[in-house]
């Protein structure tokens, strides 16, 4: 095999494995929020295709500001992907009132619902946490089978997904 | 034990997620295995990070709501500009084409599928303009099929998407304030006929959707962040102006009035006529 097939493989499998990192890391969080939205897509709720994500810090809350119409009834759906990661995800008006009917959290997903009582700006709140470390994590936990050092340790930071949808 | 390979971790996950939901009885009333949520919290003091991004709702979810009050005549409300030609500056193209989207937002809430053919068909020519065709062509060709199968739901569906996927696409390369026209273009459009039909049968609760002075700051801080030559075009700064005048109603303590909705449906009108209606005669 002449050296630049060979380096160009090399290129193409670094490339690839940077590739699925990223991916893993950006969208798999907002595949997770959306497959948690699915039973409720039957229900008449119509998914927005734009929505948030980012990495955040284990156990530090963000909030997004989002516009809701009174007359509609919302779902927001969070995700993470980080292997033994949870979320939480709630909604408050602007006074800070927790306004969320009914909700669930079951790890990496989790969901509210709102039946806003006026039109206004309100505030979801999520919070991706992760407790394990080191030695008390599993093999799948470290999402990968030791393939080379720093692949599929902790990164200190959570990738986090949010969709809503509404009816 | 059997070991998965780590590709498969993914797919097992969303299957569970699927899973769970599908548990007979599972209403999603509980929460499960986590604290329930506190009754209040101290947005003022918050102990966390505020997400900068802000997602614009579609016309189409204010539409649900103006259905649900009253049944408007939809296709009164569409009124799709004759094709002229405003030259070819960007920012007005990505106004343009988050307004048409919204137009076909109306399109589709009067069922009108010759009204959404066309404007799949001028979406198309947008995105080719703004050198994004290749992008939007599939969704262009699935709102056209989705209107002539009277698939309203999908159609709403494609049209999000477009704008989705032109804004996105911006976005990779850099382009992040033509982004936010587009949702400008699609927030106004959507915005205008909505005030057009709350001003011929006016209602407090129908007033009310216009209370949106988060949406309409967010656009202000867009237009005063924006460099180069579009920022001083006199379109940018007339739209400008257009949504001070909008956020000093709004902000106005108290309902909103008949009055404040038809000033509301004027000043919109005219931030239109800047790139998307043709001006009134009298006005050019």
């Amino acid at each position: 095999m002449s050296s630049r097939p060979c380096l160009l493989a090399i290129f193409l499998a670094v490339l690839f494995l940077l590739g699925g990192v990223v991916h893993a890391f950006v969208n798999e969080a907002i595949s997770l929020a959306l497959e948690a939205a699915t039973p409720y897509v039957e229900q008449g709720f119509e998914v927005r295709e734009d929505n948030w994500s980012g990495e955040v810090e284990p156990g530090k809350p963000l909030l997004i500001r989002h516009q809701l119409f009174r007359g509609n009834e919302y779902w927001f759906w969070a995700g993470t992907s980080w292997p033994g990661a949870t979320i939480k995800i709630d909604i408050f008006d602007s006074e800070g009132n927790s306004v969320g009917l009914e909700s669930f959290a079951k790890d990496s997903f989790a969901g509210v619902r709102a039946l806003p009582q006026k039109t206004a700006t309100y505030f979801i709140r999520v919070v991706a946490s992760y407790e394990k470390k080191g030695k008390g994590l599993t093999k799948a936990e470290r999402g990968a089978n030791d393939p080379v050092d720093g692949v599929g340790e902790f990164p200190g930071v959570l990738d986090w997904g949010v969709v809503y949808g509404y009816r | 034990m059997i070991e998965m390979p780590p590709s498969l971790f993914p797919a097992v996950r969303r299957a569970l997620v699927v899973a769970f939901l599908a548990v007979p009885g599972w209403s999603g009333a509980q929460d499960a295995g986590t604290a329930a949520a506190p009754e209040r919290i101290d947005l003022s003091n918050f102990p966390g990070e505020f997400v900068d991004k802000v997602v614009v709702p579609i016309p189409a979810e204010i539409f649900a709501v103006l259905d649900k009050l009253d049944e408007p005549d939809w296709n009164s409300g569409i009124q799709l500009p004759e094709e002229n030609d405003r030259g070819g500056e960007r920012s007005i193209l990505a106004l343009t084409f988050g307004s048409l989207v919204a137009e076909g937002f109306i399109s589709v809430q009067a069922k009108n599928p010759e009204e959404i053919e066309k404007i799949g068909k001028r979406v198309l020519e947008l995105a080719e303009s703004l050198g994004l065709a290749s992008a939007v062509r599939p969704h262009s060709l699935s709102i056209i099929e989705a209107s002539k199968n009277r698939d309203w739901g999908k159609v709403r569906d494609e049209l999000d998407a477009t704008q989705q996927t032109v804004r996105t696409t911006m976005e990779k390369l850099r382009d992040d304030e033509l982004s936010e026209l587009v949702s400008l273009g699609g927030w106004l459009r959507g915005t205008n006929v909505v005030t057009e039909f709350i001003a011929n049968a006016y209602s407090e609760d129908k007033a009310e959707l216009l209370n949106q002075p988060g949406l309409i700051s967010h656009f202000r801080e867009t237009l005063a962040k924006m460099r180069g030559l579009a920022a001083g075009s006199p379109a940018i700064r007339a739209i400008a102006t257009g949504l001070a005048r909008l956020e000093a109603i709004i902000a106005e303590p108290g309902e909103l009035a008949e009055e404040d909705i038809k000033q509301l449906r004027d000043i919109s009108r005219g931030m239109l006529e800047e790139f998307y209606f043709e001006k009134p005669a009298e006005a050019k």
